[in-house]
């Protein structure tokens, strides 16, 4: 209990953010700017940070009844200026097949020029913008979807948010669009809030409808921790950059990653939610308490800052001790086979065995189905001991080695379950970002709950840590 | 002190100055209690964390279910406001209309849907809402824009939510102001009012964390 009302200390509520940080740090004018979302494109742009390029803007009736569709590109974003919440954008993805006035959406639905005109109406008589009040309407570029987050964002563009408070990144989340948000990153329509360590810019804990804790992408086995974001310093350098030219004291910084531009600025906000706490399980109060009477000279310092009060400071500590990387005893790796064929699995991580092994079927997958079954066809002796064990090995090459293409060796594995006998190949695995070209031997491990297991001899350029 | 036969109580003689000079009880009383329910609304918000639809529409909406006979009736209007709000926007969404527009086309399926309801009770013999008088069903029809536009900036769980609490404010509302003892009370020490003003600012300055955010952050207090 007592522990209970220590650590509510460290939470920032509504009352507290208002009133401690909003009012004295953001002021009206800067405020306005962040509001103003053209206002804070220019002077972004102006300072040479990365923006979405602006196409087109619609400011009243008259300028809607002059645009000229066709320059019009085959892909945009139409947003409201003055819109929060993310409601009103609108995005096509290419021009209707052979009409130059209608546009396809996300959801494969059609849009027509009559219904941009219909959308644009409302959102030049304020339908969209706080307290109703007469709003512009701007057509700009828009962003590609990093391959990275292909798998874990719904029809839209997952983006990061970043709180910055005097010059220092004090707490980041990774926003990603679901089915219920409708493609939207925005955490009140129901998008994914998933923490991120400062220092590494790796995923931690996620969040789905501002207070519930999960896992994985809702409806699939895909694991929220983990997701490395690219970029990550110098997201956290942009975010700062725009906080010092914004003057925003306390700023929520929403950055999202093109395919081909790298991190690209969605929009500044002059009142950033709470619920990033959440997804961080940690609390904003305490972390802004601690940045608030540092004097911060440089943005580089800012950053640094940062990563090392609320990153998982000793990880990075050790890894840049020992110039090894720090993993657990569970990974996800990534498997390359024949003909650049893709495979990601959760494998176990054990220093018990020597070489690595995989399943049967994950080998298929890999495009060994045919050296499977080809070795499955061969005389294979099952009883010998392991006095024998050398023997049998070396005359099972001597007489097998080169006739299928990709056997690359025969071993002989002492496990648990006795001894066997298994063919192996050459594979490229990627753990943790580092590349191996490495022979793995195939077995059946469908009992077993990784089915893949990394041994030793792969293991070289890490340390385990058993707690991760 | 004075007796003021009319109402059966005594009131201080403040309050039998401004009778004297010819305001209505009931206004006094009214206009001394309206900055209590406010600030108890305020309380609400930045302590309890407690919504609804801003300070008015609370506010508004206790005095409404005061000047109807009976909070049944009361609450049984602003039910059929709210649900045909909701209604009426799965039924307009596809035409996509303008926003005042939208609110004028909700304003009179509302008000048919509140004759349609008043009818019926007096039907039913229920003459006590047939009887309610029409400026606090005129108040209530209010809460229809109110609504609308939380639903367009919010969505409508939000909507729902921050009208529900609506109502649960304007009843607590309704019973304090509605309590004989404590118009009472009020009468006798109309100076209790300026209490108000300190706790206001008191609560001005509250940098706690409100009883609903413990809750919405409960996962994050434990796991710290």
């Amino acid at each position: 209990m007592f522990n209970y009302l220590r650590n509510s200390k460290k939470i920032l509520g509504m009352n507290a953010r208002n009133l401690d940080f909003i009012r004295p740090f953001n002021l009206s004018r800067a405020k306005r700017l962040a509001d103003d979302k053209l206002l804070s494109k220019k002077v972004l742009a102006k300072n040479n940070l990365p923006v979405p390029k602006l196409i087109a803007k619609i400011k009243d009736l008259d300028q809607l009844e002059k645009f000229d569709w066709s320059k019009l590109p085959d892909s945009f974003a139409l947003k409201p200026n003055r819109g929060f919440g993310g409601e009103g954008i609108l995005v096509v993805y290419s021009h209707k097949k052979g009409r130059a006035d209608a546009w396809v959406k996300a959801d494969r639905s059609i849009i027509t020029v009559e219904d941009l005109k219909s959308h644009i109406r409302n959102i030049i008589d304020g339908a969209y913008s706080l307290s109703g009040t007469p709003d512009i309407a701007f057509f700009e570029e828009r962003l590609q979807l990093l391959k990275l987050f292909k798998p874990y964002a719904f029809k839209g563009i997952p983006d990061i948010r970043v709180i910055v408070f005097n010059k220092v990144p004090v707490m980041a989340m990774l926003r990603l669009p679901t089915k219920e948000s409708g493609g939207k990153a925005n955490l009140q329509q129901g998008a994914l809030g998933v923490g991120i360590d400062l220092a590494t810019g790796t995923t931690t804990t996620a969040v789905v409808n501002k207070s519930k804790i999960i896992e994985y992408v809702p409806d699939t086995r895909l694991l929220l921790s983990g997701i490395k974001i690219p970029y990550w310093k110098d997201i956290l350098r942009l975010a700062v950059r725009a906080q010092e030219i914004s003057g925003l004291g306390f700023l929520g910084a929403d950055i999202a990653i093109d395919r081909e531009r790298g991190p690209v600025f969605f929009e500044l906000n002059a009142r950033p939610g709470l619920s990033i706490q959440i997804a961080n399980l940690s609390g904003l109060k305490e972390r802004l308490e601690k940045v608030v009477s540092l004097k911060i000279k440089s943005i580089e310092r800012g950053v640094r800052v940062g990563m090392d009060l609320f990153g998982g400071e000793i990880e990075e500590e050790l890894e840049y001790i020992s110039g090894k990387k720090l993993i657990g005893t569970a990974e996800k790796v990534k498997l390359i086979g024949k003909d650049g064929k893709e495979v990601e699995i959760d494998a176990k991580i054990d220093t018990g065995a020597y070489s690595t092994s995989i399943d049967t079927d994950i080998a298929k997958e890999l495009g060994f189905a045919d050296v499977i079954s080809f070795f499955n066809s061969l005389d294979i002796p099952a009883e010998f001991n392991r006095e024998e064990a050398k023997q049998v090995e070396d005359s099972l090459r001597k007489k097998y080695l080169g006739q299928h293409p990709d056997l690359a060796d025969i071993t002989v594995v002492y496990s648990s379950n006795g001894i066997s006998v298994r063919p192996k190949i050459s594979i490229k695995i990627i753990l943790d970002n580092i590349e191996m070209a490495t022979q793995v031997n195939i077995v059946e491990r469908q009992e077993l709950k990784k089915s893949a297991l990394i041994g030793r001899r792969n293991l070289g350029k890490f340390l385990i840590d058993v707690a991760k | 002190m004075q007796y003021l036969p009319g109402q059966h109580l005594y009131v201080s003689s403040i309050i039998y100055f401004f009778i004297r000079a010819g305001v209505p009880f009931d206004t006094v009383i009214l206009l001394l209690i309206l900055p209590i329910i406010a600030t108890l609304i305020a309380f609400l918000r930045q302590v309890a964390g407690i919504k609804a639809f801003g300070i008015y529409t609370p506010l508004i909406i206790t005095f409404a279910f005061l000047a109807t006979n009976g909070l049944k009736y009361g609450v049984a209007i602003f039910a059929a406001v709210i649900l045909s709000g909701m209604l009426m926007r799965f039924v307009l969404k596809p035409f996509r209309l303008l926003y005042l527009p939208r609110v004028a086309i909700m304003l009179t399926i509302v008000a048919i849907f509140i004759l349609g309801v008043l009818t019926i009770g007096g039907d039913l013999r229920r003459t006590g809402l047939a009887a309610v008088s029409i400026f606090p069903i005129l108040i209530m029809i209010t809460l229809v824009e109110k609504f609308v536009t939380v639903q367009i900036e919010k969505g409508d769980r939000v909507a729902i939510i921050l009208a529900i609490e609506t109502l649960i404010i304007s009843i607590i509302g309704y019973f304090i102001a509605g309590s004989v003892s404590f118009v009472q009370f009020i009468a006798l020490h109309p100076w209790v009012v300026l209490l108000t003003l300190p706790i206001n600012v008191i609560l001005g300055k509250w940098t706690g964390l409100r009883i609903s955010e413990y809750f919405r952050f409960r996962e994050v207090i434990k796991k710290m």
